[in-house]
């Protein structure tokens, strides 16, 4: 075990076991009764003081869940209502009558089945994209810690800052003069511009939880500096590559304003797709519900599939050494 | 090393869906190969969600007569004038027609070729006149009317029949319970079904359309007259004062009320009447506590007579495509087989003669109230200026909001004057 790691694990166990400052100190036993007596009174409202605090702590939990997981059940529930009762005056959370019509409707609609492919594949090119630049970029900025580093990194976070509809046209208009208008590959390309200063940003934090002293042990055994990286730095931050796959996944799979300028036949993608059921001449909230509850199905999928990874990654970003 | 075995298997998973996403990409998967310039037989067609049906019976008409295939690209209404003002500036297309609304028509004048050829004297005649003007920019024509619409009254016939109703209100009002045609009937009957938990009407406070074809029944060009804005004069405060004076027959928030919640409002049973646009008498959905009970009549009157604001959409054929040929000759079937929209679940056209030929028949009773309404004397376009949806947006829509919750209108006219001149400077 290295010197580093050693010091995260006596870090970990003097500040993070909040449970071992619950248990009767030594002291306590032989103090005299008035003062034990005075002290058993502070442990129950210490304990108290914790049950109202893990209370609120829960009601908090609960109201998030609400404002959170609210939207998304109304949208299921409006899935499955007939059309009158979609635009209900007042609206009505759950259905009067359950049905499927939606769905068959939306399904059903010439293009659907296209957009979701299209979906996927931006989603899957953008986000391996996002990985393959974003790891040795954020590795190399974490490592060697150069003035150039710096500024690279910043002028990634800088990116995230310039509204995307101010490089939304300036890109359509490269894509076309270089024949790849109307493509998966121009969506997913223009989508790595929004998830890469992320994926960057994220895969630092990652990389400065890991302790240099694992590298420098496998260099010690034989392995290159690559080496290193793939066999062991790499393996310390799956976790952290989850996460940020999610977030680079998501954030192709939800983009709406540049698969709006830049797909047409070819290339549209289902954000477009639900969109396109509200039209001038009227809203079909139901078909539109239920496209997108169907298309939220995958990223649900898929964060529970990687749920744990996604925790693991968390906690690692979250710890610094 | 299982978590290494588990990182390789991921990397080869990863590689394997994009290889897959690469391949399937280049076999075209999601869809067909872009044509424009390419092939002549194939057209791209670029419209707006809702307007996709009513071509829907043109492009298969298109293939059998002239053998041209047509693939559509359909966006949503908000995003769409950004596209077009991105494809247009860059000069690259993705499609060779598109379908404009008469808003955009002055902006993209410069983007757009002449097709005169298509408007002969006898297609003149056939299309209503207010659109036939509107068309016409600069001395080219540059949009084909695909499909019109104009804002009629839709009224609960059942509660204008009732005998109960008809007596009240002859006795409240000393005349016959009937479809309005002037703004002091609708105010009468919207006030008159105010009540038990019903509303007359509703106003709509996020939309201007309805206001200004007040303003033209007022007798009034709507905001400019030629380069001159005229939003302060008489005819402008009158129809402000009578929007006005219908919300206390409203629902409440009428600042906010558009054209989705008037739609609901009035399919739910909330409301006895609206002025809404023709296409919602046919969209009223079968299990509506309305269905079957609405009937349809001309926009109202005011001291100029019927008025409307048409909304049409043009087909253009842009200045970028190379398939302008093909695109002109698809605008030829639009106009060929313009009835064909008709069947569509917009149910709209833009020739005179397909709207006439439906409008005895059942189920298209709102035909001849659209008819009237395009053709009433007063009826004219917006405004042609390329500022226009700047003015709508940042001027009028405020102004009414600010009205219809109790601004003094001829300050709000006033400030709206000098807002307008400094947006056309």
């Amino acid at each position: 075990m290295s010197s580093r790691t050693a010091i995260l694990r006596n870090r970990a166990t003097a500040e993070g076991d909040v449970t071992s400052q619950t248990a009767l100190p030594a002291s306590d036993v032989t103090a005299p009764h008035g003062l034990r007596k005075r002290r058993g009174v502070n442990r129950e409202g210490l304990e108290a003081g914790r049950r109202s605090t893990r209370t609120i702590l829960w009601i908090l939990l609960a109201v998030a869940m609400v404002l959170y997981g609210f939207p998304f059940l109304y949208l299921l529930f409006t899935s499955f209502k007939t059309p009158i009762d979609t635009i209900a005056v007042p609206p009505t959370i759950l259905p009067k009558e359950w049905t499927l019509e939606n769905y068959a409707n939306a399904l059903g609609r010439s293009g659907v089945l296209a957009s979701f492919i299209n979906s996927v594949q931006t989603a899957i090119i953008s986000t391996v994209l996002s990985l393959v630049l974003a790891v040795p970029a954020a590795y190399g900025i974490t490592r060697y810690k150069t003035p150039s580093g710096r500024v690279f990194i910043m002028a990634a976070l800088v990116t995230r800052m310039v509204p995307p509809v101010a490089i939304g046209i300036p890109l359509a208009s490269m894509m076309s003069s270089v024949g790849l208008a109307d493509t998966p590959i121009a969506l997913s390309i223009a989508h790595t511009t929004i998830s890469l200063p992320l994926s960057i940003w994220l895969m630092s934090s990652f990389f400065e939880a890991v302790p240099r002293d694992l590298e420098e042990a496998a260099t010690v055994d034989g392995c290159s500096r690559l080496g290193a990286l793939w066999r062991v730095v790499i393996p310390v931050v799956s976790g952290g590559i989850a996460v940020t796959a999610i977030f680079a996944f998501l954030a192709s799979w939800n983009e709406f304003l540049f698969a709006l300028l830049m797909t047409a036949i070819r290339s549209q993608t289902t954000p477009v797709v639900i969109a396109n059921f509200q039209t001038q001449f009227g809203l079909d909230w139901g078909s539109m519900t239920a496209l997108a509850a169907v298309y939220s199905i995958p990223v649900i999928l898929l964060t529970l599939l990687l749920q744990r990874k996604i925790v693991a990654g968390m906690t690692l970003g979250a710890v610094k050494g | 090393m299982s978590t290494r075995n588990t990182i390789s298997r991921l990397v080869t998973l990863g590689g394997l869906c994009t290889a897959v996403a690469l391949a399937a990409t280049g076999c075209g998967a999601g869809g067909p190969a872009p044509t424009s310039g390419s092939a002549a037989s194939t057209v791209n067609v670029l419209v707006e969600a809702g307007g996709h049906a009513e071509l829907t019976g043109v492009a298969e008409q298109c293939k059998k007569d002239a053998g041209i295939d047509v693939n559509f690209v359909e966006l949503p209404y908000d995003g769409m004038f950004n596209r077009l003002s991105s494809e247009f500036s860059s000069g690259n297309v993705s499609f060779d027609v598109a379908a404009l609304d008469s808003v955009w028509l002055p902006s993209f004048k410069d983007a757009v070729q002449p097709i005169d050829e298509i408007f002969t004297d006898e297609a003149k005649k056939d299309i209503f006149p207010a659109l036939v003007k509107e068309a016409n920019v600069d001395g080219h024509f540059i949009g084909l009317p695909a499909w019109t619409n104009a804002e009629i009254i839709l009224y609960r016939k059942d509660l204008f029949e009732d005998a109960k109703n008809k007596a009240d209100f002859q006795a409240k009002y000393g005349y016959e319970l009937a479809a309005p045609t002037t703004w002091k009937q609708y105010q009468d009957i919207s006030e008159f079904f105010t009540k038990d938990g019903m509303y007359g009407t509703d106003v709509k406070g996020a939309v201007e359309t309805e206001w200004l074809a007040h303003v033209l029944q007022a007798g009034s060009p709507m905001v400019l007259d030629g380069d001159n804005v005229v939003i302060d004069n008489a005819a402008h405060k009158e129809a402000l004062d009578f929007y006005v004076s219908l919300t206390k027959s409203a629902p409440p928030g009428a600042a906010q009320v558009d054209w989705a919640a008037a739609q609901n409002l009035f399919n739910q049973g909330k409301t006895a009447m609206t002025r809404f646009w023709a296409h919602a008498y046919r969209q009223i959905p079968k299990d509506s506590p309305v269905a079957g009970k609405v009937g349809a009549a001309a926009m109202i009157g005011g001291s100029a007579g019927v008025a409307g604001v048409p909304g049409p959409w043009y087909l253009s054929v842009p200045k970028a495509t190379k398939n302008a040929d093909s695109a002109k000759k698809f605008i030829k079937c639009a106009y060929d087989h313009n009835g064909l929209g008709i069947e569509s679940s917009l149910g709209l056209a833009s020739r005179i003669s397909a709207f006439e030929k439906y409008q005895d028949q059942p189920g298209y009773e709102s035909f001849k109230p659209l008819i009237e309404t395009l053709n009433g004397e007063a009826t004219a376009t917006r405004p042609a200026t390329a500022k226009w949806q700047q003015i709508v947006d940042t001027v009028l829509v405020p102004l009414l909001q600010k009205a219809v919750a109790g601004g003094d209108s001829a300050t709000l006219l006033a400030e709206a004057k000098k807002q307008i001149q400094d947006l056309l400077k």
